[in-house]
């Protein structure tokens, strides 16, 4: 049973996609989707309730053969930049996966979302990080043995805080990244941090400067397997169980200069274009659980026999027409954002035709070593930051977090309204389909917590579309010296933004 | 009329929230992992207090509550683990609709389960012997013995001892709230049973049992409200310490109106609950019953899904105890009926008492 807005084609719903995708391939798009949804009813749901039920006696369990599974279905690396051997999948494709996965298990696709996130800040820091992790990542996939990645930013006594510039400010950071010769000693905690227990490569937020988290938060690079670095302890949650969240500790952690991702500093408006690309995904996983809810009560109703005659109540027709049009505009919402980020705000730096020109580069000429030594320097970092500058802007961002935020938000609430009416409409009295929905209830409340509450996100919705306020989440053209007498205070600077 | 003092009456009340908040609430993580020690040693308690048998008089052991009282009893243990407190309101309600000689063989500290049934589709009867089958029986895993309500034009009770040959427990493992009730699926097949003696409009043996089969199941929709009520405070309280607590951007989150606004919908929400009216000590409305355990249990589902929304990612951790009152306040919602056919109910209910009022003025 799947819901009618699920089986119409992308094409079909989202008419902008095929009258102009901006260099978007939708024939390509509905084959990702096919193969997602094929790898969710193959692998995924025949798995989820078992796996819920063994994370739920035992969190740090975690089952390795439905990662292989997922890398043999291209579900690992299709985002990764295709110069580095992946899909060059962009966040409107992601969004579209993670609704086929999480109708069948939030926690499964959970997996290989936080995967992605682990390693989406990489992509800001463009060519430079093709032939490092990233080449890994995909390597690792082809071999059958896929590594998978995290990104820690949440911490014990800051938590949506962190994810806001305005919050950062003044927030309980413990956190910090001591600069010493050759690069930083890393010390703190971070806390919930999905797939934290079984990444390979972490990507890692801290500031360089406790007392100046906002101008100091720095992007880094991590092996796990560095000294110092453990796993305090893996969470039992509520829902989402099939992907672990830990407790990270960082007990002067060497990382050297060289994988600090971007600049120093520049990590603030770098987790506001990583939110920016993150949230609509969000809102896609909150689609789906309501999507897989409202699949599994419609067969319900449809075929068991405790159902018989219900279909005929006005109140479940109702209720299940509520949820149809619920999903569809969450989905609505979602994919307007995506393709608003791909095509609209950054769809000029992909465009690019020295940018296109670049990934046309045999990777076997870039790998020379005066080539990657030219494109690992300041100077291809900085051609990199002037590309962002000239084909987007920050207002650009601001407005694009703000429409994420707002597909987040809205696809959360969904989720939970959607699951709950669902588990109402079977009541106690159902048999097997009443284990999978609870499941889907317990699953949605995450998505009105993780990625910024969902208050959260609904302020930025206020400051980016209601205030058209403009967050600086760029780079800035050239580095701040980050002296302690050079560094300025956030402020609000003359059209209401914030500097 | 209870033979209990008021004083007594409000002695057992303070008992209750005592026992909630020192035995309960340390022992809820082992209650919500479904531990049958902790269950055990909790039932003990309560059994010693007399909350097993609360309704039923003093020659069977009980202490003479009224159906208020047992309410309001119940609503305080739920602060602290609501699937105990299911566990007393079920074992109340079926007891007390057992007769007098039904009731002389069951054992001081029994845990008996009241199960509601829908009559025909779920659970029939023929010739004193019950067939069928029904998921999801809450407490009666693990129950001395069983009271099926089965619902219908003439709504009946059947008794049955957990060791009747043809009655098949199984635990549900899938399970999500109120688990010190431990719900199982129940599969009948010739299951010799008695009738219990309530009738549906009064007491069939006139007088010996103390509830009739309506009014248990009204006891039962009205002790889900409570139990929800219950559940609802527990939230609020922790929502809001914890929102003194936490700092956010350099402010206690309760400084945030994004939080507040949350919590004062909980309190709003605590302060609307009008409570359960009963006549005569133990009559409850049908209609109100029904109205109660919507409003509270919709509520006590809103104000949880609120309060882990305030603890933020902390709330979605087991350990922290506030994800459960969520769990625990959406089964509310679904027994014994989910809530929109409660609202059929309802409905019902409404066009027959004009019916009889119709018929009373021609």
């Amino acid at each position: 049973m799947t819901s009618i807005t699920a089986e119409r084609s992308l094409s079909e719903q989202f008419p902008r996609l095929a009258a102009n995708g901006g260099g978007l391939d939708v024939r390509e798009l509905e084959r990702l989707r096919t193969r997602a949804r094929r790898f969710a009813e193959e692998h995924v749901r025949p798995r989820a309730l078992e796996i819920d039920r063994r994370t739920g006696e035992d969190p740090s369990w975690f089952d390795w053969d439905l990662v292989r599974a997922g890398g043999e279905h291209g579900m690992l690396g299709f985002m990764i930049p295709k110069p580095a051997g992946g899909g060059g999948a962009r966040c409107t494709q992601g969004a579209v996966v993670m609704e086929e996965l999480c109708a069948a298990c939030p926690g499964i696709a959970l997996i290989f979302g936080a995967h992605a996130l682990g390693f989406s800040p990489l992509l800001l820091g463009g060519p430079a990080q093709w032939d490092g992790v990233l080449a890994e990542l995909v390597a690792s996939e082809h071999t059958g043995e896929p590594l998978l990645m995290a990104c820690a930013i949440t911490e014990p006594e800051a938590g949506t805080d962190v994810e806001d510039p305005d919050l950062l400010a003044r927030a309980r950071i413990t956190s910090h990244a001591r600069r010493v010769p050759g690069g930083f000693r890393l010390s703190g905690t971070k806390r919930f941090i999905s797939n934290g227990s079984v990444a390979r490569w972490i990507t890692l937020l801290m500031p360089t400067d406790p007392r100046r988290p906002v101008e100091t938060w720095t992007c880094f690079l991590l092996d796990t397997r560095s000294e110092g670095f453990a796993v305090a302890r893996v969470e039992h949650k509520m829902g989402q169980r099939a992907c672990p969240a830990a407790e990270l500790t960082f007990d002067e952690v060497f990382v050297p200069d060289e994988r600090v991702v971007s600049r120093e500093g520049d990590g603030a408006g770098a987790t506001m274009i990583v939110l920016a690309s993150s949230r609509p995904p969000v809102g896609a996983i909150a689609t789906g659980i309501a999507r897989g809810a409202y699949e599994r009560v419609l067969g319900w109703l449809e075929e068991d026999r405790v159902a018989r005659g219900l279909l005929e109540r006005q109140h479940v027709q109702l209720a299940l027409a509520g949820m149809e049009e619920e999903i569809h505009l969450a989905r609505q919402a979602y994919m307007d954002a995506a393709t608003e980020l791909d095509h609209g705000t950054l769809g000029g730096v992909m465009s690019n035709p020295g940018a296109r020109a670049l990934e046309h580069v045999p990777a076997s000429f870039r790998r020379r070593a005066h080539i990657r030594s030219w494109l690992s320097s300041d100077r291809a970092r900085d051609a990199t930051i002037a590309l962002l500058h000239r084909s987007t802007s920050d207002r650009a961002m601001t407005r694009s977090l703000a429409l994420s935020s707002m597909a987040k938000a809205r696809g959360g609430d969904v989720a939970m309204r959607v699951t709950g009416a669902a588990l109402e409409l079977v009541g106690l009295r159902a048999g097997p389909v009443r284990a999978e929905l609870e499941k889907l209830w317990r699953d949605a409340k995450l998505t009105q917590i993780y990625e910024g509450t969902n208050q959260l996100n609904r302020l930025e919705v206020y400051r980016g579309l209601c205030r058209s306020e403009t967050i600086n989440c760029l780079p800035p053209l050239h580095p701040i010296h980050l002296d302690a007498d050079a560094l300025q205070p956030a402020s609000v600077n003359g059209d209401g933004g914030r500097s | 009329m209870s033979a209990t003092t008021a004083a007594e009456r409000a002695e057992i009340r303070t008992m209750a929230r005592e026992l909630a908040y020192r035995e309960l609430i340390p022992r809820a993580a082992g209650l919500d992992r479904g531990d049958p020690a902790a269950l055990d040693g909790c039932w003990s308690r309560l059994v010693e207090i007399g909350l097993d048998r609360a309704l039923l008089s003093e020659q069977h052991g009980g202490v003479e509550l009224s159906v208020l009282d047992l309410l309001a009893t119940i609503e305080e243990l739920s602060v602290g683990d609501g699937g105990i407190a299911m566990c007393v309101l079920l074992c109340n309600a079926a007891l007390a609709t057992l007769a007098d000689e039904q009731l002389a063989d069951v054992p001081a500290g029994a845990r008996w389960a009241l199960v509601p049934a829908s009559s025909g589709s779920e659970v029939t009867i023929s010739d004193g012997q019950l067939d069928g089958s029904l998921a999801c029986a809450l407490g009666a895993h693990g129950a001395d013995g069983l009271l099926f309500l089965l619902d219908g034009s003439e709504p009946a009770a059947w008794a049955v001892g957990a060791g009747a040959g043809g009655l098949r427990l199984e635990r549900d493992l899938a399970q999500m709230g109120l688990r010190a009730a431990p719900a199982a699926s129940v599969e009948l097949t010739g299951v010799s049973c008695a009738p219990a003696l309530g009738g549906s409009d009064g007491r069939a043996d006139g007088g010996s049992a103390q509830l009739s089969v309506a009014d248990a199941a009204a006891l039962v929709r009205a002790g889900t409200a409570s139990i929800a009520h219950g559940i609802a405070r527990r939230a609020y309280e922790m929502a809001l310490e914890y929102a003194h607590a936490r700092q956010q951007g350099g402010v206690a989150i309760i400084d945030h109106d994004a939080v507040s606004d949350m919590l004062a919908a909980m309190a709003v929400r605590l302060a609307c609950w009008p409570g359960i009216a009963a006549d005569h000590g133990s009559e409850i409305d049908q209609a109100q019953a029904l109205a109660a355990k919507i409003a509270a249990t919709d509520a006590a589902v809103a104000s949880t899904t609120d309060a882990v929304q305030v603890f933020g990612g902390t709330g979605y951790m087991v350990e922290t105890g506030i994800e459960k009152l969520m769990r625990d306040a959406k089964y509310c919602q679904l027994f014994p009926e989910p809530n929109w056919v409660a609202h059929g109910e309802l409905m019902r209910s409404e066009r027959a008492d004009r019916t009889a009022m119709r018929a009373r003025s021609t």
